[in-house]
């Protein structure tokens, strides 16, 4: 069963100085629903007017697959699927000064 | 002679790649291929179990697998604070005061399989120029023509998948499990 990441830890080191954070996604996911739940009008309303006023073919293919992506149950369901398929990622960079680690649980 | 075959060996032919890789690929080729009809053969039986992540390791030469793995661990399992991981961090540089840079990532199945499948949402200009920077490294890989089944197949092909590169430097490992 697919199931959201729930925490996201994050270290990094820089020589002597350096910060490690877990980050509650289980917290911070429903907050980002929440908003995009909020924006979603404002965004429509934003593809309506570039649509009338024949503007959306001029951006970039980056912005049009954003778009795509946001207003569409076919990108939001993949999009999904990807955030759901994070959990076990980890990743990790690192010389004898500095350090990357990021691990999504 | 399949067509793979034929692509390996004008590979090796064009010194695109040595004879070992030649070798490897066409015994990965073989070992792949189809078994002869058998009407007395059952389903099979010997199923490999399905690998779950893919690994990237490139460390600099010399260093120990055995130490590397145990500082994985560390890294997945202490859940202590950051001043107690800084203090091994820093035994373990001591340990390895020559140690070239580390990259270590693994990479869920999963999350490859989405991500082959959020390709698809690309618009097709995007697709276009990763297809084209994709052949210029000499991969031949068309997103446009990529199916869910292909996608399906690659996946179940990582499971035997094992790079090792050793050079003067570094060494790299790309394998699943």
């Amino acid at each position: 069963m697919k199931r959201p990441p729930v925490l996201m830890r994050l270290r990094i080191r820089e020589k002597e100085r350096g910060f490690g954070l877990w980050l509650p996604l289980f917290l911070l996911l429903p907050l980002l629903l929440l908003l995009l739940i909020v924006l979603s009008p404002l965004i429509v309303i934003a593809i309506v007017i570039l649509r009338r006023r024949r503007r959306l073919d001029r951006l970039s293919p980056t912005a049009r697959a954003s778009i795509d992506i946001l207003c569409s149950p076919r990108g939001i369901r993949a999009t999904f699927g990807v955030l759901c398929s994070t959990p076990g990622l980890h990743i990790e960079v690192r010389n004898n000064e500095e350090r990357v680690y990021v691990s999504v649980i | 002679m399949s067509e793979n075959q034929k692509k390996i060996l004008e590979m090796l032919a064009n010194k695109k790649i040595s004879v070992d890789e030649a070798y490897r690929l066409l015994s990965a080729l073989k070992s792949e291929a189809p078994a002869p009809p058998d009407s007395t053969a059952g389903p099979q039986t010997t199923a490999k179990p399905k690998a779950k992540y893919l690994h990237v390791h490139v460390h600099g030469r010399g260093r120990k697998d055995d130490e590397h793995d145990q500082h994985d661990e560390d890294a997945e399992d202490d859940e202590e604070d950051d001043e107690d991981d800084d203090e091994d961090d820093d035994e373990d540089d001591d340990e390895d005061d020559e140690r070239a840079e580390v990259v270590n990532i693994r990479v869920p199945v999963s999350l490859i399989r989405s991500g082959m499948k959020f390709s698809s949402l690309l618009p097709a200009e995007a697709r276009d120029k990763v297809t084209s920077a994709l052949s210029e490294k000499g991969v031949n890989l068309d997103m446009r023509n990529m199916k869910p089944e292909d996608v399906e197949e690659l996946i179940a092909a990582l499971g035997d998948l094992e790079v090792n590169v050793v050079s003067d430097k570094e060494v790299v490992r790309v394998f699943a499990e």
